[in-house]
């Protein structure tokens, strides 16, 4: 699905990752954590393809392809979702508008037939249950006003509708109640299947109760420093990143 | 070379004798007065303070001519023109003018049943002139300028449009303005009577039926009586060798209501003068604008608004976008006048500048004689933002549909003001096809 080989990324010239080696298996979900600036959102970012970050060295191929060198909206019609930390308020653009576009241009892109009115209309009245999100925010501008939890709310929507193969949600839990947590997670295990991927960057070990990981990977300073399976989330959470982060200078 | 104030002079001397009305006396002084007026104050300079973003050199660089009758030999090809620039599925009632001149034969005078009476305005000067003095002679001389004298000097084109007390015109009366270019100078004077309780919509667009350098020269008078209501549309669409300076100027009596949207997507220099009067209590206008421009497309959009009675509201917003070297002026004026309490005025202009070379020079001008009333405005500049820009391309839409979306984004708060659906559509089809080759051609 996805191989990153010692991927360097930086901003303004100032260096942000410095040789992430990462693969991820169809089916696998892989979280990623680590403390505050370590690189996690421009990981995600990077993956996404946003102008900003300048690839500096390094590769990644995503289903054989060279990944780096897609625009980000193919990428996205290639199945590459990323589910923003800070979801962008639009006003003027509608909920709905946005949706239809998107997922035409994903199905335009496959060469697949466009959806008619009548049959968008069913499926997103199906993905806005499933997120429990009201049809009223269907036709308000996109996440324009609504709350952090609706937010948060709306880019799965928007992930269940397009189901993507390989989706990266950056720090989806953040600003979250516990309630909003689970109508997220319940939508995101929803899509969980065999040939789906999943890359879950949070700060903390909460989310993974319910978005269960295969992988955890720790990212300090623009590496990743150590991975293991779902436990090391919670020695992580028992002991702090400082621990982790010494046992690395250390090494 | 000759002043260019003495080509128009020349030219008014050659049709005065024939100017409609003249052999009646206040007429024939109302003209000399103007014209006089006009010699005097001559064409407006950037040295004037309401002229000081936008200089009309390329307009008194050109000598424009007035044309005569239109020759029945050319009706052939102004109907085809007619249909070529209708708006699909607009059901409206129209007036057809070309270059200026009211075509009676193809604009529809009488459908509009007889609470509603339509004439062109020498048909008035010529056979009942007293009907319109009231609001023919008012002098305006604080709002005057060297183009507005000369529209009033000639005042021999143009309608003139009265509804009665309660009349409710049901369809949308368009004032579809053809230029046909060769250097034509297209000087309409439309006079607009809403009559107590009376309602309409009335739109004037302006399209160029073929290329070439043209002048319009426009004053549109709106007077609005007790409770009446008046839905206006200024549409610009010409090609970029049109040139333009608008006048609406209106007059508001209590209770009335004038909306006003200004869409100016055509023309090479365009300057929009809307001077709204309230005089009565509890008035209310509201005056919309949107302006998307490229290329070297100059349009400034200078309004003014006259709280002259307690109690009225007003409300602006003006849109623009610029890209490539075009340039935008906006000068809004509020005045308040020292009786006029609880006013309730707003006021704002904001502007999405897509090139570096483009620019908007944007005024408020709050003048306030009275103490207890509410007066805001705001301008805001800024540029395509490019995590929304990045949010978009996420979701798999192209950069190029990204950013047309975005645009429309922005002016989306004035272009859901048009409240008739073909004509929007027109528009959102122009602004969104003029945004996808404004980019090609960057």
């Amino acid at each position: 699905m996805l191989l990153i080989k010692d991927l360097h990324a930086s901003i303004d010239g100032k260096a942000i990752l410095k040789g992430i080696n990462l693969e991820v298996n169809p089916g696998e979900v892989h979280a990623i954590m680590g403390p505050n600036g370590s690189g996690k959102s421009t990981l995600a970012s990077v993956l996404a393809g946003r102008a900003n970050y300048e690839v500096t060295a390094g590769s990644v191929t995503y289903r054989d392809q060279d990944l780096l060198d897609m625009e980000p909206e193919i990428r996205a019609r290639e199945g590459v979702f990323l589910a923003f930390q800070y979801p962008v308020e639009i006003p003027g653009v509608s909920n709905v508008y946005l949706l239809k576009a998107a997922i035409n241009s994903v199905l335009k892109h496959r060469g697949e037939e466009e959806l008619d009115a009548m049959t968008f209309l069913k499926l997103i009245k199906e993905k806005s249950a499933l997120v429990e999100m009201k049809q009223e925010f269907l036709y308000r501008s996109v996440n324009e006003g609504f709350s952090g939890g609706e937010k948060k709310r709306n880019e799965i929507l928007q992930m269940a509708l397009l189901e993507p193969y390989l989706s990266i949600l950056d720090e989806t839990d953040s600003g979250l109640d516990i309630d909003a947590l689970k109508i997220v997670a319940h939508g995101v295990n929803t899509l969980r299947s065999a040939e789906r991927s999943m890359i879950v960057v949070t700060h903390y070990q909460r989310l993974l109760d319910y978005i269960v990981p295969d992988y955890v990977h720790v990212l300090a300073g623009g590496k990743i420093i150590r991975s293991g399976d779902k436990s090391l989330a919670l020695e992580l959470e028992a002991k702090g990143y400082g621990w982790i982060e010494g046992q690395a200078d250390a090494a | 070379m000759i002043d260019i104030t003495e080509h128009y002079t020349q030219q008014y001397h050659s049709l005065a004798e024939n100017l409609p009305g003249n052999g009646v006396e206040w007429i024939k002084t109302y003209r000399n007065n103007r014209l006089s007026r006009f010699q005097e104050a001559g064409f407006p300079t950037t040295r004037d303070e309401d002229w000081r973003y936008t200089t009309v050199r390329p307009i008194t660089n050109k000598k424009f001519t007035s044309i005569g009758d239109i020759q029945v030999d050319r009706y052939a090809l102004i109907s085809s023109k007619v249909a070529e620039h209708s708006v699909m599925d607009f059901d409206s009632y129209q007036l057809v003018f070309v270059d200026g001149v009211l075509m009676t034969d193809f604009s529809e005078l009488t459908a509009l049943g007889d609470g509603v009476q339509i004439n062109s305005i020498a048909d008035v000067l010529r056979q009942r002139p007293e009907s319109i003095q009231t609001y023919f002679d008012i002098d305006h001389a604080e709002e005057s300028n060297g183009f507005t004298e000369l529209n009033r000097a000639f005042s021999k084109d143009g309608a003139v449009i009265e509804l009665q007390a309660g009349v409710c015109l049901e369809k949308p009366l368009e004032l579809l303005f053809l230029s046909f270019g060769d250097e034509a100078l297209a000087q309409s004077r439309n006079l607009i009577v809403a009559h107590e309780g009376s309602k309409a919509t009335i739109i004037e667009r302006y399209v160029s039926a073929e290329t070439g350098y043209s002048l319009t020269n426009n004053l549109s008078e709106v007077v609005l009586d007790k409770k009446s209501e008046i839905d206006y549309y200024l549409v610009q669409t010409q090609s970029r060798d049109a040139y333009q300076v608008s006048g609406i100027w209106v007059t508001q009596a209590s209770d009335s209501r004038f909306s006003c949207r200004t869409i100016t997507l055509g023309g090479i220099l365009v300057r929009n003068e809307i001077k709204i009067r309230m005089l009565g209590e509890g008035a209310h206008c509201d005056m919309f604008g949107l302006y998307s421009l490229s290329g070297k497309q100059h349009v400034d959009n200078h309004t003014t608004v006259v709280h002259g009675a307690p109690n009225c509201t007003s409300n602006e917003l003006y849109k623009g976008v610029l890209n490539q070297r075009s340039r935008g002026v906006f000068h809004g004026r509020i005045k308040v006048e020292q009786d006029a309490q609880k006013t309730d005025a707003k006021q704002s202009n904001n502007t999405l500048l897509l090139s570096r070379d483009a620019e908007i020079d944007t005024k408020p001008q709050l003048e306030i004689y009275a103490d207890d009333v509410k007066c805001s405005h705001g301008a805001t500049i800024g540029q395509m933002d490019e995590v929304s820009l990045f949010y978009l391309r996420s979701r798999g839409i192209d950069e190029s549909d990204a950013r047309s979306l975005l645009t429309f984004a922005f002016v989306n708060d004035v272009l859901r003001e048009v409240g008739i659906d073909s004509l929007k559509e027109s528009l959102e089809s122009i602004l969104s096809s003029q945004l996808i080759s404004d980019r090609q051609t960057v």
